[in-house]
């Protein structure tokens, strides 16, 4: 399950600002997650508060939680699923909203068979993680498998759509 | 006559052995009861001995400091972290336990420690600082870089049982050989080599207290000592001798030297500290030098050994002149016997007696945080577990957090009152600090003061609310889109609500003025009463109660119209996890003070791991924290703005009940999330309002906090639009006043306000910006 941790890593670290093009109303760039945001350029609309919230710029994740996602990793394949959430509690407290850190909880709660825990933090991933397809769609992916682990087969059913959905399938 | 003579002394014979009976039933008799007496304390001795759990109180810890490189922290902090974690500094930092600092680079060299986590060994660092963060983190010996690295936990607190018994328990092998053999040199020279009792020392005892018509000499020896300080109380008879000197052969003829010694060396009793009385040379370490024994040098392991002697006649802190001389004759002894060279003791005799000053644990104590880590062990532990068995509790207190808040509560009340003439010392507050996506508590502080262990406000003080409610009033409305966005109109003249029972509601808004039409988020950014209460109305209580319970509410809610403008009563502490729901976007996440808890022998016994529940779509959420944002930009908080940078993303609302007896604020920024409270304990009138009072606090104590960072993520299905506020309508290039405003997808008003010309659409903000550097 933290298998694809060197995939999501590559494509954190290549993955710029993933945004539509600016619209009229421009909605704010998403984040990818990060530990030092460079100052960003702020848009001022003449007239109005500036409430939206501060685009960041690029961003890539810090070494510190590159390293706390592999010793979860091993920690998880050594089948010490205690100490991989341990790690990625940890990691959690340097990048709280790193929405890739949400979603390997939720694999480990899944395997420690809290089905509905990972439901919820898979949920929380995916609130952390506003125009980023990819993660959205392993979210809803991990929601499936959760709600099929509770019986809830409709629930993992309309998950998988969405899943589908998100990969443009 | 040769028969007379024999007949004589078979007769004489016959009355000697007649007459010696009596005695030898006397005698046997005595050796019987003495056999008994010896069986029953031959009991007592291995019931003692054999089961002994020493009663170990829990040991409270604060977060371990991370440490990585772009971690935010200042050198200064790191300093004051490393003080409280009692590292010496030194020139060369070379052990465990030390540091060097030169400018802004330290050379640490941490600790060995168990977390909950595992086993961590000793590493030396080298930590470089600039501009409040860490810029380098490498290995001081290789200089490779290091990703990440973690200090052992500060100290925080100990839960100690009813008799206040403390130990730092030691294992044989954790001490210094040089300690042991100084003292079995000093107390009990013969200790290998006797069976309990050294006859010989104490004849020689008995010789020289004659002589000295004194007792100068104890002809004791460590068994003794040990039976003495474990079994019986401290009398001095002739019955208490004889029984410590049984006790002592039985307790060598069960068990082995090293396990005697070893009890021994945790058992002894090395000081008073108050009504805590230092047993065994591990806690003495800590209580005379704030270090672990492992740390110390050799003129201070003779102190602890010259301290069995006396402790009270020897204190190094009020008798330093005797303590000094009574070391040095240690260190003499240990030259004498070749266990140190005569230039190291030397050295050590000319060494000052470098004692701590008693009473410097103080800074290490939050005993308003303690109350909150012992009541959540309360639901898993009984009492007499928490306080006897040795625990480790691993809590999410953030000491650099804390220390912040409690001087800025502290000095904030008082200016409040210096700034109104009131009388200094009626105002009392409470402070919370949580993370924003983890939930965890932080910082807390009970009351003004914050050494002080009385009233713990934070988790006690029921007061009302007041305004503080209005955002779950707003989110029950938002959470309906088609009815109700953040452009919407609502009506804030003046309302009369006559209930079913007759009784009439007048509200009336904070200004007495009533501001007709005004959109939903100028409602709550300005926290009208009346519109408010109207869209409450219209909403239904119901509703508004059933939001409260979705969001963690456990209270008891009274279903009247006065329950929107904040009718209830909550303690900071609650109102920090209703506002947590908000600023984690709509998750419910039950506050922790605990982490994990491991058992004396650091075998994980629990982790209260963190968990949340979606109770709440994030896009209505995201309106809510929006119109908070207008709260403290153009509303009721905006106060905020005058000394925090503008470019920092904050959220909040002020709360103020009838007469000004609460003074709240509620505000959240990146991932810190803090709610103050101020009011007074007799419920009188403080003077305050939310912004003029909690706010000022929470202000002074983010700008210590620093820069928040990233502010919220947009959730998913939102849109912003441009809006002409006083019609709530789409707004073009035409209009004066134009406000950016997020909608649920959907729900944006189609329809241009009357100031919208046609137009041309307004241009991009991104385009505009780039313009002004063409």
């Amino acid at each position: 399950m933290l298998a694809g941790i060197p995939v999501i890593l590559l494509l954190l670290l290549i993955q710029g600002c993933s945004t539509a093009p600016p619209a009229r109303y421009p909605p704010p760039v998403v984040e990818q997650g990060g530990a030092a945001p460079e100052e960003a350029v702020r848009p001022v609309v003449p007239g109005s508060i500036q409430t939206q919230p501060v685009p960041p710029a690029v961003t890539t994740t810090s070494p510190a939680v590159i390293a706390l996602l592999g010793q979860a990793e091993n920690q998880a394949n050594n089948g010490d699923l205690a100490a991989a959430a341990a790690s990625l509690e940890r990691a959690i407290r340097i990048e709280p909203r790193n929405p890739l850190l949400w979603y390997h909880l939720a694999t480990v709660r899944l395997a420690q068979q809290d089905a509905g825990q990972a439901e919820q933090l898979a949920a929380k991933s995916n609130s952390l993680a506003a125009g980023n397809r990819v993660q959205q769609s392993r979210n809803w992916r991990l929601i499936a498998r959760a709600r099929q682990a509770l019986g809830d087969t409709t629930g993992a059913g309309a998950a998988e759509r969405r899943a589908r959905e998100l990969e443009g399938r | 006559m040769a028969r007379g003579r024999k007949r004589g002394r078979r007769k004489s014979r016959r009355k000697v052995v007649r007459s010696s009976f009596p005695w030898l039933r006397l005698l046997l008799l005595l050796c019987l009861l003495l056999a008994g007496y010896t069986v029953y304390l031959d009991l007592q001795v291995r019931q003692q001995f054999d089961g002994k759990r020493w009663s170990l109180p829990a040991r409270v810890y604060a977060r371990p400091l991370d440490l990585y490189v772009g971690r935010e922290l200042s050198a200064d902090q790191f300093q004051s972290e490393l003080r409280a974690l009692y590292y010496r500094p030194v020139k060369t930092a070379t052990q465990p336990g030390r540091f060097s600092k030169n400018r802004n680079v330290f050379h640490v060299v941490t600790r060995p420690f168990t977390f909950w986590d595992g086993e961590q060994g000793s590493a030396s660092l080298r930590v470089s600082f600039s501009g409040n963060r860490i810029s380098a983190l490498s290995d001081a010996g290789s200089g490779r870089p290091v990703n990440l690295a973690r200090l052992d936990p500060v100290l925080v607190g100990s839960f100690y049982p009813a008799h206040n018994e403390d130990r730092v328990l030691l294992k044989l092998d954790d001490v210094p050989v040089s300690l042991t053999d100084a003292l079995i040199a000093i107390e009990d020279r013969g200790f290998y080599k006797h069976h309990g009792v050294a006859p010989l020392a104490i004849l020689r005892a008995f010789w020289a207290n004659v002589r000295a018509r004194g007792v100068v000499q104890g002809g004791s020896t460590l068994t003794q000592q040990l039976v003495k300080n474990f079994f019986l109380s401290s009398e001095r008879t002739l019955t208490r001798k004889i029984n410590e000197a049984i006790m002592a052969l039985l307790l060598e003829w069960h068990y082995e030297k090293d396990e005697i010694l070893e009890a021994y060396l945790n058992e002894v009793y090395l000081g008073q500290d108050g009504n805590r009385a230092i047993h065994g040379f591990g806690l003495a370490s800590h209580f005379y030098f704030e270090k672990p024994l492992a740390e110390l040098n050799v003129e201070q392991y003779a102190l602890l050994v010259g301290l069995v002697k006396g402790p009270s006649y020897y204190n190094p802190r009020r008798h330093p002149e005797r303590a000094r001389a009574r070391r040095n004759l240690v260190l003499d002894v240990m030259a004498d016997l070749g266990l140190i060279d005569r230039d190291a003791a030397e050295r050590a005799r000319n060494r000052p007696l470098e004692v701590s000053k008693q009473g410097r644990k103080a800074i290490n104590t939050f005993p308003a945080f303690l109350d909150l880590v012992r009541r959540q062990l309360q639901r898993d532990y009984r009492d007499e577990d928490i306080t006897t068995e040795g625990l480790a509790i691993f809590t999410t207190l953030d000491p650099q957090l804390q220390w912040q808040l409690e001087q800025t509560l502290a000095s904030g009340l008082q200016n409040l009152e210096k700034g109104r003439g009131s009388e200094i010392g009626k105002l009392q507050g409470a402070a919370i600090v949580t993370s924003v996506q983890g939930g965890e508590v932080l910082a807390l502080a009970g009351g003004r003061e914050p050494k002080f262990a009385g009233f713990n406000r934070a988790l006690d003080a029921q007061r009302q609310v007041g305004s503080l409610l209005k955002p779950a009033v707003y989110l029950t409305a938002l959470e309906q889109p088609q009815r109700y966005t953040l452009a919407t109109l609502l009506d804030d003249s003046p309302l009369t609500f006559t209930a079913r029972n007759g009784t009439v509601w007048k509200p009336g808004n904070y200004d007495r003025v009533s501001h007709g039409k005004v959109p939903l988020y100028q409602a709550l950014a300005h926290s009208y009463n009346i519109s408010t209460a109207r869209l409450g109305l219209d909403l239904g209580i119901d509703s508004i109660v059933a939001t409260l319970r979705r969001l963690g509410v456990e209270q008891r809610l009274n279903p009247y119209p006065s329950l929107v403008l904040g009718a209830v009563e909550m303690s900071p502490l609650q109102v920090a996890g209703l506002y947590q729901t908000f600023a984690s976007g709509g998750f419910l996440t039950p506050l922790r003070a605990i982490n994990a808890v491991l058992a004396a022998d650091k075998t994980p016994l629990q982790r209260y791991s963190l968990s949340v529940r979606a109770v709440v779509d994030p896009a209505p959420v995201y309106l809510v924290n929006t119109a908070m944002r207008y709260v403290v930009r153009e509303g009721t908080g905006r106060a905020l703005y005058q000394v925090l940078p503008e470019d920092w993303d904050i959220a909040g609302k002020t709360g103020t009940t009838d007469d000004l007896r609460d003074s709240w604020f509620a505000g959240f920024s990146g991932d810190r999330l803090g709610v103050v409270w101020i009011g007074r304990d007799d419920n009188a009138s403080t003077g305050l309002t939310g912004s003029t009072g909690a706010l000022r606090i929470w202000r002074d104590l983010f700008r210590h906090f620093g820069n928040p960072g990233m502010g919220q993520s947009v959730a998913e299905n939102i849109e912003y639009r441009d809006i002409d506020p006083a019609t709530g309508l789409l707004a073009d290039a035409g209009c004066e006043d134009v406000v950016q405003l997020p909608f649920i997808v959907g729900s944006a008003p189609s329809e241009n306000a009357p100031c919208a010309r046609g137009e041309q659409p307004l241009p991009n903000p991104v385009d505009w910006f780039k313009e002004l550097f063409q």
